[in-house]
């Protein structure tokens, strides 16, 4: 079993990371020879399902696996992960595979970074790594996974550093994994959900997710300060509910109902419904939810009730740029964002209607648990 | 920034038509006067007289012919009706020196809502014990239209309302109202930034980045190297709108911000108004007055403060040490000396900008005022310390303290009258918030201060 990669686009691959981060630390990738895919199952909350073509974050990929169509399942930390990419931002090169280290399978992340002339001697900062400290010699043992290996509390600093003199710096970041065998990953399943009854093209989610956090603050500030509500009435409105609806006729409505208030934020008609491609359809266009809905007229609203700070967790998405969200609604039943990412290198971004499964193309899937009324 | 057409529209949404007669009752109405009609004239026609005539049948044909009136009475309102404004209608770009002064007095649950043609006051009370008022002057608004009931008769005429309008009040809850207005710049900002993202032209611009850090509150001015101009974006406009309104007397009180695309409408319950009585503070018994800057307040009162008191003395006097807040620790009840902790002005008299004390202690024919209050309510203020330029603190003769602060708003015109403090309005952008605090009540040799504290209740010839 091999696995070796050079990293590119580190910056959406770290995003990436962050965004699933928020909601599960521990996340299942399998790897085969076109795909890599992350996907996160909280105990409660939302599940992520990203597929990223192999070429969006690696490059010089090398895959062998016993495993049938080369395939290797890993189970890794998405902490050091995410800590390792932030130390790979400004590298010129990163690369990673896959290793063993006394018995311990890691995933060890190379980073190769260029320091220009040193102006003045900084001191110990935490956030430079230091030369010194190359962790090129394996024969480390501090096998704790959740060291950073490259902070030495006391580096050493070679007089060379007066010389205003390029130098290579090489960071060494290990994340411990689990390979997994592929049975136990055989009988998780990415859910199935019926035909949406609506979909539509979210505006930009830092708007969006701005709007959901007030509402999710306001409904916890007003729930605390009424004194009367019942233990378990106050639970509940700790984790209060959000009402999303949108139409098919380019509306989204964000709702919360409280004692003390009735809020609602519209985007009225600004959206965009995309158009489905036939194609890729289960029924014909004409009987699908979508088409009814469209039929119905603006005030036919599909609606799905949240949790207001899961929502918020999946929304931090937005943090991937120039992404493009559509989300599709079962009316009171599921909501699903799929999320399609902008390769960096890719000016033809990836088609709206088509593709709604995202195979081979980079899209986020977010299956957000909806509440019943 | 609304056509009048839509102006007529959420008036028309605001005021919704009612008959005099409802639409329920109009057949039951009707029917009866047709069964009177009915019943008179069968007993006029049983006996035809002379004395019937203005007892039976002239009863019968008005009833017969008021039927068909019936629905027509409550077509002739209408027109009048439907165009009829709401009961208050504030317009601004900026929701946040509303915000600011309103969560000065952000210690309670539900505020007290009163609108007046002049302004919105809010009341804030804890336990009676404290009370906080603040003012949002109606010139913080782009536009402000009220349309108060006059005092005793619903007339329809304009005219008459502008006379004697009844202040309309009501609560709402606080925490909810000021969560509101802080989604007010949320969308725009958050517009901007996800552009800022895009676009590496902007990101790389540090005036832009500035502007929309600083941004928080909304309302940013638009000039020629904003963003819209550079991305000539017409779908979203930078400055939205917040409209306040009451439509009508027991309706919800609803916040609408419009920006960037986004609207969103609040509908704040209202509750009956409690109307908490006003701590009595008499004006005409000053025993002291002193005016300095509110910086100076908040820091003395963070300096004792930090033993985490339960009580707070403040002590005036004409001598040194002119003003003196002294905080004891939570043993003070018991009379155990607990820890205390002392600021005087003795040095710092410079920094009191007016001073005069007017109590009188007549058992030691000092002058001075001497009062001790809960320090958790003192500390309710320092929202208010912070974003007020000046403090100015009263104290009556029967012991009641009032802090006036004087807060410089950005875009405030001329000022109103204080907030029912008797002090007139100031100059331009100046808006004041009003705190009142009642003392604990002092008897005799309760304080072990050797100063003799306790001798001041006297003072006011109680």
């Amino acid at each position: 079993m091999r696995f070796k990669t050079e990293l590119k686009n580190i910056r959406t691959f770290s995003r990436l990371v962050a965004a699933l981060n928020t909601l599960e630390k521990i996340a299942w990738v399998r790897l085969d020879d076109d795909t890599v895919r992350f996907t996160v199952i909280p105990d409660t909350g939302s599940q992520v399902w990203a597929s990223f073509s192999v070429d969006t974050i690696f490059d010089s990929y090398h895959i062998q696996s016993a495993e049938a169509s080369n395939t290797i399942n890993l189970e890794l930390p998405l902490g050091p992960l995410q800590r390792a990419l932030k130390s790979a931002l400004n590298s010129n090169h990163a690369s990673l595979r896959l290793t063993k280290r006394d018995g311990i399978p890691m995933l060890s992340m190379t980073i190769h970074t260029m320091t220009k002339d040193a102006p003045s001697r900084r001191g110990n900062n935490p956030k430079t790594t230091d030369p010194m400290d190359r962790n090129d010699d394996y024969d480390d043992a501090d096998n704790d996974p959740f060291s950073e290996t490259n902070n030495s509390l006391y580096p050493q600093e070679s007089l060379e550093l007066t010389h205003k003199r390029e130098r290579e710096k090489v960071i060494t970041q290990d994340i411990p994994v689990r390979v997994l065998h592929p049975d136990t990953v055989e009988t998780i399943m990415q859910p199935k959900v019926r035909e949406p009854d609506v979909h539509i093209l979210l505006p930009p989610l830092v708007q969006l997710k701005g709007i959901s956090d007030r509402f999710t603050k306001l409904a916890i500030t007003t729930a605390s300060a009424s004194s009367s509500s019942s233990s378990s009435a106050r639970k509940e409105a700790l984790n209060p509910k959000l009402e999303i609806s949108a139409n098919m006729h380019g509306s989204l409505r964000l709702r919360l109902v409280a004692d003390t208030l009735d809020i609602t934020s519209v985007w009225d008609g600004c959206l965009e419904n995309p158009e489905l491609d036939p194609a890729q359809l289960t029924v014909p266009i004409e009987e699908h939810p979508s088409t009814k809905y469209r039929e119905a007229g603006p005030e036919k609203w599909a609606t799905v009730r949240v949790d207001g700070k899961d929502w918020s967790r999946v929304l931090s998405v937005g943090r991937l740029e120039g992404s493009r969200v559509i989300a599709c609604f079962t009316h009171e039943h599921a909501l699903i964002l799929y999320v399609y990412v902008r390769r960096a290198d890719d000016d033809d971004f990836p088609g709206v209607g088509a593709g709604r499964d995202g195979d081979g193309e980079d899209v986020v899937t977010y299956y957000v648990t909806g509440y019943s009324p | 920034m609304d056509s009048p057409l839509l102006e007529v529209w959420h008036g028309a949404s605001a005021s919704p038509f009612l008959p005099t007669i409802g639409k329920g009752t109009q057949f039951p109405v009707a029917f009866l006067l047709l069964l009177i009609g009915f019943t008179l004239t069968g007993a006029f026609t049983l006996n035809r007289s002379i004395i019937n005539l203005p007892l039976l049948g002239i009863p019968a044909s008005l009833a017969f012919a008021y039927v068909p009136v019936v629905p027509r009475l409550n077509m002739s309102q209408p027109t009048q009706d439907a165009s009829g404004p709401p009961l208050f209608r504030a317009v601004t770009s900026s929701t946040r020196p509303l915000y600011q002064l309103l969560k000065a007095i952000g210690f309670t649950n539900k505020i007290h809502v009163e609108i007046t043609p002049e302004g919105l006051r809010f009341g804030a009370d804890h336990a009676r014990v404290m009370q906080g008022a603040a003012h949002w002057n109606k010139n913080l608004f782009a536009s402000y239209i009220t349309n108060l009931p006059p005092a005793p008769a619903n007339n329809d005429d304009d005219d008459a309302a502008t006379d004697d309008p009844e202040p309309v009040s009501f609560q709402i809850s606080l925490p909810a109202f000021l969560e509101t207005l802080q989604i007010f710049g949320v969308a725009d900002v958050a517009a901007r930034q996800s552009r800022l993202d895009i676009d590496p032209l902007a990101r790389g611009n540090p005036r832009l980045n500035n502007q929309h850090r600083t941004g928080g509150g909304g309302g940013h001015g638009s000039d020629a190297f904003s963003l819209q101009t550079l991305h000539g974006s017409s779908t979203t406009s930078s400055n939205g709108t917040c409209i306040l309104s009451y439509p009508s007397d027991g309706g919800p009180f609803s916040i609408i911000l419009d920006e960037a695309g986004v609207k969103t409408t609040c509908n704040l319950t209202t509750y009956l108004p409690e109307t908490p009585e006003d701590i009595p503070f008499d004006v005409e018994d000053l025993s002291f007055k002193v005016i300095m800057q509110a910086r100076y307040l908040l820091d003395a009162l963070a300096e004792v403060g930090s033993i985490s008191p339960e009580r707070l003395t403040i002590a005036v006097s004409r001598k040194e040490p002119y003003l003196r807040f002294r905080t004891s620790g939570s043993h003070s009840g018991t009379g155990a000396p607990g820890v205390e902790s002392t600021v005087d002005f003795k040095r710092g008299r410079d920094l009191l900008e007016t001073f005069s004390v007017r109590a009188v202690d007549r058992a030691k024919g000092e002058r001075r005022w001497s009062q001790t209050f809960k320090f958790d309510t003192i500390k309710a203020a320092t929202e208010a310390m912070k974003i007020a330029s000046k403090v100015s603190l009263r104290g009556d003769g029967q012991g009641v303290l009032s802090m006036q602060f004087m807060v410089e708003v950005e875009g405030a015109g001329g000022g109103g009258g204080g907030a029912g403090g008797g002090v007139p309005g100031g100059g331009v952008g100046l808006s004041f918030l009003d705190f009142r605090f009642v003392p604990y009540a002092t008897d005799g040799d309760e304080e072990s201060d050797t100063e003799g504290e306790g001798d001041d209740v006297d003072m006011g010839d109680v």
